[in-house]
C-alpha cells in the first residue's frame, strides 16, 4: 500500500503547487489590475474608516473635521464642515464615491497622516495609541470670509482678499456655491444626485468661481495698460489727452466710445479717475501689440495661476499676431473689453502687486500643515511670482487709485471707516453688443491703507441681473469692497 | 534497551516542545501586531491571552508527552500554529467571535487529550467499524430532524441543541473514515481479488463491495441533498483514495474518477446552485452585484495584500463576506501577503507529509488506512476551500481546518489530530522505538485479574 500512499503524496503536492502558482498569479501578476478596478473601494474605504485631521482658518475656526459615527455605521467616521457653505471653495469635499476636491484632495496625505514624515513620527504612536492625522491651517481669516459672504449677499460674483506682502489669501468667496455637507454623505447614490443637480445649475456652484473662472475685467484692466505705458516711458503723470467722446482706431470704421458716450479727457490722473476709455485705447495701440502682450505676460496673464488649490485657471489677453491684425481689439483690450478675461483671484493679485511696490506674490491658501502633536510639517514661505512693474510705477498707480477713491468713479462708496485711505480702480465690463439690452459685470480692485497696504481686494459681480447690469463697478462692487475692507482693517 | 528507546521518545518530545513554543511565540507576536496595526495599542487583554495560549499549548504538549510519547513531533506544533494564526485573524475581525473561538480551542484541546486517553490501542477501533458507520450516518441525518436542524448560508447542515449550534457533519467525516478503514482493512483482499466474472471483466464479489458502496452512496446523497457541496466533494475523494490505497487497483481510481465526472455533470444540470458556483468560478466579475461579490472581494483583498501583505490589522478584510469562516484564507492573504499565504500552504503540506509518513510507517492495514483517510480529510479539505477562494476550483463552502472560525470544525479537527498522533505513537511502539508498555486500561485490567486470582486461586487451577 505504501507505493500508493507515496503516489497520493505526490498528487497532493502537485495540488498545493497549483494553489501556490495561482496565489502568485493573483497577488503578483494581477495585483495592478485588481487595485485599479473601479469597483475596488478598499483604498477609499480605508480612508473612510481612518480618522482624518481638521482643516482650520488662520484664526483657528475649524472648517472641516471628522466625527466618529455611531457604532454599526457603514463607515467609522463622518466628514463634516461646521461652517456649511462658507468654505466649500477652499476645503472642497471628501466623498466616498466621487473623490475629493480642493484641500481635501491636495492635502489628503497630510490629513490622513500618510506623509513619510508623519509615518516616521507616527511610529511612536504605536505605543501611545494616538492617531497620526495632520491638520491643515489655511490663510483664510474667518471674519473677513464671513464679511465677504454677507457683503455679496445673494448676488452672483466673487470676492478675493489678499495680503499684498505675502500673497496669502485672507478671504475667497463666490456665490452661488454649495454646502459641502450635502455631498459628503455616506449614501453614495445621494451624493451623486446632489452633485448632478449642482452641476446643472447655471451659476456653476461646484466651481470655485473666484479662481476657476474668468470674466471680462472692464476698466480695472486700465491699471495694467497704465503700468505698461508708464514703465515704457510712453506716458507720464503729466501726459494729457484731448477731450473726445470717441476714437477711431486704425483698420476699422467703427469708433471706440467712452462709457455712456461721454466726452472725456485731461491729464493722466483725471482720465484714470474718470475712467475715460479713449485715452487707454490710444495708449494700448500706441504701445503696440508686442509691448502690450509683453506687459500682460509680465502680469502672469496667459499662465495658469500658481495657486495651491487644484485646477486653477489662467487669465487671457491675446497674443501679438492676433493684435497686429486687429488693432481695434488691442485698443478695447487696453480698457479690459473685447477678448480680455481675468480671473477674480488674478485681479486681486494685480491690486496686491501695486500695493507691494510692483511685486506680485504667489497666491496661497494653505498656510501650514501640522502633525498630530502640533509640530509643523510644512509652512508656506511667501515667494515672488512676477515683477510686473517698477516701484516708481506702483507708487504712481497708487496715487492714481487714491484719486479714484477721493474724486473719481469710486467716490460714492469707498470711504473706509476710521478715515483709512483706500486706493481703488473700478470696472464695468460691457457684455452686450451695441443695441442689445445692457449687460455688464461690475468690478472693483482696491487696497488699503493706501500708504501702508495690508489688504488687497477684488470684487466682481456677475452681470446676470438687471440691477447689476444697470449699475457700475463703483456703485455696486464698491460698497462690497468697503464692507469687507472695513471688517478686515478693524482687526 | 529501555534507556536508548526512551532517548528517541525524549528527543521527539523535546523537539515538539520547542516547535510548540515557537508556534506560541509566533501567535503571541501576531496577536500583538494585529492590535497595534488596528488600534495602535498593545492589546489590552494581552495577559489573559498569553495565559490562555500557554495553557492550551502546554496542556496539549503534556497530553502528548503523557499519553503518546513516541508520536511524530511535527503534527501538534503545526496544528497549533494554524490554530493560532486563525485565532489572530478571527480576533482581528471580531472580538466577540474571538471569545467564542477561545472557548472552542479549550474544548478542542480537551477533546484532543480525551481521545488520546480513551483510545490507547487504535487498532481496537477497527472492531467498532459498523458502530462508527451508524454513528456517522446518524450525525449526517441529524440536521434533517425537524426542530433540531436548520439552514445557514444555503446549506442545511446545522443542528441546534439548546444554546449550542454545531455541524455534525464535521464529526461524521471522521466516523466514516474510521468505518472505511475498518471495513477495507478486513475486506481489501477480497475486493481486490475480483472473483466475480461478468463478461470479460472480473469484478469484486457484490457481497464484499455492496456494503461499502451503500455506505458511501448514502453519505454522498445525504450531503448533496443538504447542499453541502464541499463535504460531498471531500467525501467522494476520501472514499476513492482509501479504496485505491487499500486495493492497490488503479481500475478503482479510474472508475472513481469516471463516477466523479458523471456525478459532477449530473449535479451541474440538476442543481441551480451548482451552475451558479461554476459560473462565478469562471467569471465572478459579471456577477459582481450578486453571487460573485464574495469572490471578487477576495480577489481585491489578495491583490491589495500583494507580496508582503498590508500588515496585520492594517488591511480591510471585513469587506470580504464570511472572512472569518470560509474566506479566512483571503483575509490572511491580504494582511500577510503572498508570504503568509504560502506559509499556510506549507503548514498544510507539513501536516500532510507527517500524516502520510505515519501511514507508511505503520504495518497494520487498519492503522495505515486510517492515517491515509484522516490525512486526506485534512489535506483535501484545505485544498478544496483554499482552491475555492483563489479560483482554482469552484467555491464550495467548507472550513479551513484549524484556521476558520467554528467550534464543530475546530473540535473535530483536534479529534482527527489526536487519532493521527495515536496511530503515529502506535507505529513507534510496533517498530520498537519505544517500549510497548501496557496502557492504563490494560494495567487496570491486569490488576483486577491478579486480585481475582489471589482471591479465587481455584479459577487458576481450573484454567490449567
Amino acid at each position: 500500500m505504501n507505493l500508493r500512499i507515496r503516489r497520493f503524496a505526490v498528487v497532493l503536492i502537485v495540488l498545493y503547487v497549483v494553489l501556490f502558482a495561482q496565489l502568485n498569479f493573483i497577488q503578483v501578476g494581477q495585483k495592478a489590475t485588481l487595485d485599479a478596478d473601479a469597483r475596488n473601494t478598499r483604498q477609499t474605504v480605508r480612508d473612510f474608516n481612518d480618522p482624518r485631521g481638521d482643516i482650520r482658518t488662520s484664526d483657528d475656526v475649524v472648517i472641516a473635521t471628522s466625527v466618529r459615527n455611531v457604532a454599526g455605521s457603514e463607515f467609522d467616521w463622518q466628514r463634516t464642515y461646521p461652517e456649511g457653505d462658507l468654505y466649500s471653495a477652499i476645503t472642497g469635499y471628501f466623498t466616498f464615491g466621487y473623490g475629493a476636491t480642493q484641500i481635501e484632495k491636495v492635502q489628503n496625505d497630510v490629513l490622513a497622516g500618510r506623509t513619510i514624515e508623519q509615518q516616521i513620527k507616527g511610529f511612536r504612536s504605536l505605543f501611545n495609541g494616538q492617531d497620526t492625522t495632520g491638520t491643515v491651517e489655511t490663510t483664510i481669516d474667518a471674519d473677513i470670509q464671513q464679511a465677504a459672504k454677507d457683503a455679496l449677499g445673494n448676488r452672483e460674483g466673487s470676492v478675493v482678499v489678499i495680503e499684498p506682502a505675502t500673497g496669502a489669501v485672507k478671504a475667497m468667496w463666490s456665490w452661488p456655491t454649495y454646502d459641502t455637507n450635502l455631498v459628503a454623505v455616506q449614501d453614495s447614490a445621494l451624493a451623486g444626485d446632489v452633485l448632478n443637480y449642482l452641476d446643472d445649475i447655471p451659476g456653476k456652484p461646484l466651481l470655485a468661481n473666484a479662481y476657476q473662472e474668468r470674466y471680462m475685467p472692464g476698466s480695472t484692466f486700465k491699471v495694467i495698460t497704465a503700468a505698461a505705458a508708464l514703465d515704457d516711458g510712453l506716458i507720464t503723470k503729466e501726459s494729457t489727452w484731448a477731450d473726445e467722446s470717441e476714437f477711431l482706431p486704425p483698420q476699422t470704421m467703427d469708433p471706440i466710445q467712452n462709457y455712456g458716450n461721454k466726452v472725456c479727457g485731461g491729464d493722466l490722473p483725471e482720465v484714470f479717475r474718470r475712467s475715460c476709455n479713449t485715452p487707454f485705447a490710444r495708449t494700448a495701440i500706441e504701445l503696440g501689440p508686442e509691448k502690450m502682450a509683453a506687459a500682460a505676460t509680465r502680469f502672469g496673464i496667459g499662465e495658469t495661476i500658481p495657486f495651491d488649490l487644484p485646477r486653477a485657471t489662467s487669465s487671457q489677453f491675446g497674443d501679438v499676431e492676433y493684435f497686429t491684425q486687429n488693432l481695434p481689439l488691442l485698443g478695447i483690450g487696453g480698457f479690459g473689453q473685447g477678448n480680455t478675461q481675468m480671473v477674480p483671484l488674478h485681479m486681486a493679485m494685480v491690486a496686491a502687486s501695486i500695493a507691494h511696490g510692483g511685486v506680485m506674490m504667489k497666491p496661497y491658501v494653505i498656510g501650514a500643515t501640522y502633525d498630530h502633536d502640533g509640530g509643523v510639517l510644512q509652512r508656506t514661505a511667501p515667494t515672488v511670482w512676477k515683477t510686473p512693474m517698477t516701484p516708481a510705477t506702483s507708487s504712481l498707480l497708487t496715487e492714481l487709485m487714491v484719486g479714484v477713491v477721493n474724486e473719481g468713479t469710486a467716490k460714492c462708496c469707498m470711504r473706509l471707516a476710521n478715515g483709512i485711505q483706500a486706493a481703488a480702480k473700478t470696472g464695468t465690463a460691457q457684455l452686450n453688443a451695441a443695441g442689445e439690452p445692457e449687460r455688464s459685470h461690475a468690478w472693483i480692485i482696491a487696497f488699503a491703507p493706501a500708504e501702508a497696504p495690508k489688504y488687497a481686494i477684488a470684487v466682481m459681480l456677475k452681470g446676470t441681473t438687471a440691477e447689476i447690469s444697470e449699475g457700475t463697478g463703483g456703485t455696486l462692487a464698491g460698497p462690497v469692497a468697503k464692507k469687507v475692507l472695513d471688517v478686515a482693517l478693524s482687526q | 534497551m529501555t534507556d536508548t528507546n526512551n532517548v528517541i521518545a525524549a528527543r521527539r518530545r523535546s523537539t515538539e516542545f520547542r516547535l510548540v513554543l515557537m508556534a506560541g511565540i509566533i501567535t503571541a507576536g501576531a496577536y500583538t501586531l494585529a492590535s497595534l496595526g488596528q488600534n495602535s495599542v498593545i492589546p489590552p487583554r494581552i495577559l489573559p491571552f498569553l495565559a490562555a495560549l500557554l495553557l492550551v499549548l502546554m496542556s496539549a504538549q503534556i497530553g502528548v508527552r503523557w499519553l503518546a510519547h513516541g508520536a511524530d513531533s511535527t503534527l501538534l506544533p503545526v496544528a497549533t500554529l494554524l490554530n493560532g494564526i486563525g485565532y489572530v485573524m478571527i480576533a482581528r475581525l471580531s472580538e466577540r467571535l474571538a471569545g467564542l473561538q477561545t472557548t472552542w480551542t479549550f474544548v478542542g484541546v480537551a477533546a484532543f487529550i480525551g481521545v488520546l486517553f480513551v483510545v490507547q490501542r487504535v487498532n481496537d477501533l477497527a472492531r467498532y467499524k459498523w458502530t462508527f458507520f451508524f454513528f456517522g450516518a446518524g450525525l449526517l441525518l441529524l440536521p434533517m430532524v425537524p426542530g433540531l436542524g436548520f439552514s445557514s448560508g444555503g446549506a442545511h447542515i446545522w443542528v441546534s441543541v439548546g444554546p449550542i449550534n454545531f455541524q455534525p457533519g464535521e464529526f461524521a467525516k471522521i466516523a466514516l473514515a474510521l468505518f472505511f478503514a475498518g471495513y477495507l482493512a478486513d475486506n481489501r483482499e477480497l475486493i481486490a481479488a475480483g472473483t466475480w466474472k461478468v463478461g470479460r471483466f472480473y469484478l469484486p464479489e457484490p457481497r464484499h463491495l455492496l456494503p461499502l458502496l451503500a455506505a458511501w452512496g448514502f453519505s454522498v446523497v445525504v450531503m448533496v441533498g443538504q447542499k453541502d457541496l464541499g463535504s460531498s466533494l471531500l467525501f467522494f475523494t476520501l472514499f476513492i483514495v482509501m479504496v485505491w490505497v487499500a486495493t492497490e487497483k488503479t481500475s478503482f481510481l479510474v472508475i472513481g474518477l469516471g463516477l466523479f465526472v458523471t456525478g459532477a455533470t449530473a449535479a451541474y444540470f440538476m442543481f441551480d446552485h451548482v451552475q451558479t458556483r461554476v459560473a462565478i468560478w469562471l467569471d465572478p466579475w459579471s456577477r459582481y452585484q450578486g453571487k460573485g461579490y464574495q469572490i471578487a472581494q477576495a480577489m481585491y483583498a489578495l491583490g491589495s495584500g500583494g507580496v508582503s501583505g498590508t500588515g496585520l490589522g492594517l488591511g480591510d478584510p471585513t469587506r470580504i463576506p464570511e472572512a472569518k469562516n470560509d474566506f479566512i484564507f483571503a483575509a490572511i492573504g491580504e494582511e500577510l501577503g503572498l508570504f503568509g499565504a504560502t506559509a499556510i500552504l506549507i503548514a498544510f503540506l507539513l501536516m500532510i507529509g507527517a500524516g502520510l509518513r505515519t501511514a507508511m510507517r505503520t504495518t497494520r492495514p487498519f492503522e495505515k488506512l486510517l492515517a491515509v483517510g484522516l490525512t486526506t480529510i485534512l489535506g483535501m479539505q484545505a485544498f478544496i476551500i483554499i482552491g475555492g477562494v483563489i479560483r482554482v476550483v469552484p467555491l464550495t463552502g467548507i472550513t479551513l481546518p484549524f484556521v476558520s472560525y467554528g467550534g464543530s470544525s475546530l473540535v473535530a479537527n483536534y479529534v482527527l489530530l489526536a487519532l493521527l498522533i495515536r496511530v503515529s505513537d502506535s507505529s513507534a511502539r510496533r517498530l520498537g522505538e519505544i517500549p510497548d508498555a501496557a496502557t492504563f486500561g490494560e494495567r487496570f485490567a491486569a490488576r483486577l485479574a491478579q486480585r481475582r486470582m489471589k482471591r479465587h486461586p481455584e479459577e487458576l487451577e481450573a484454567m490449567s
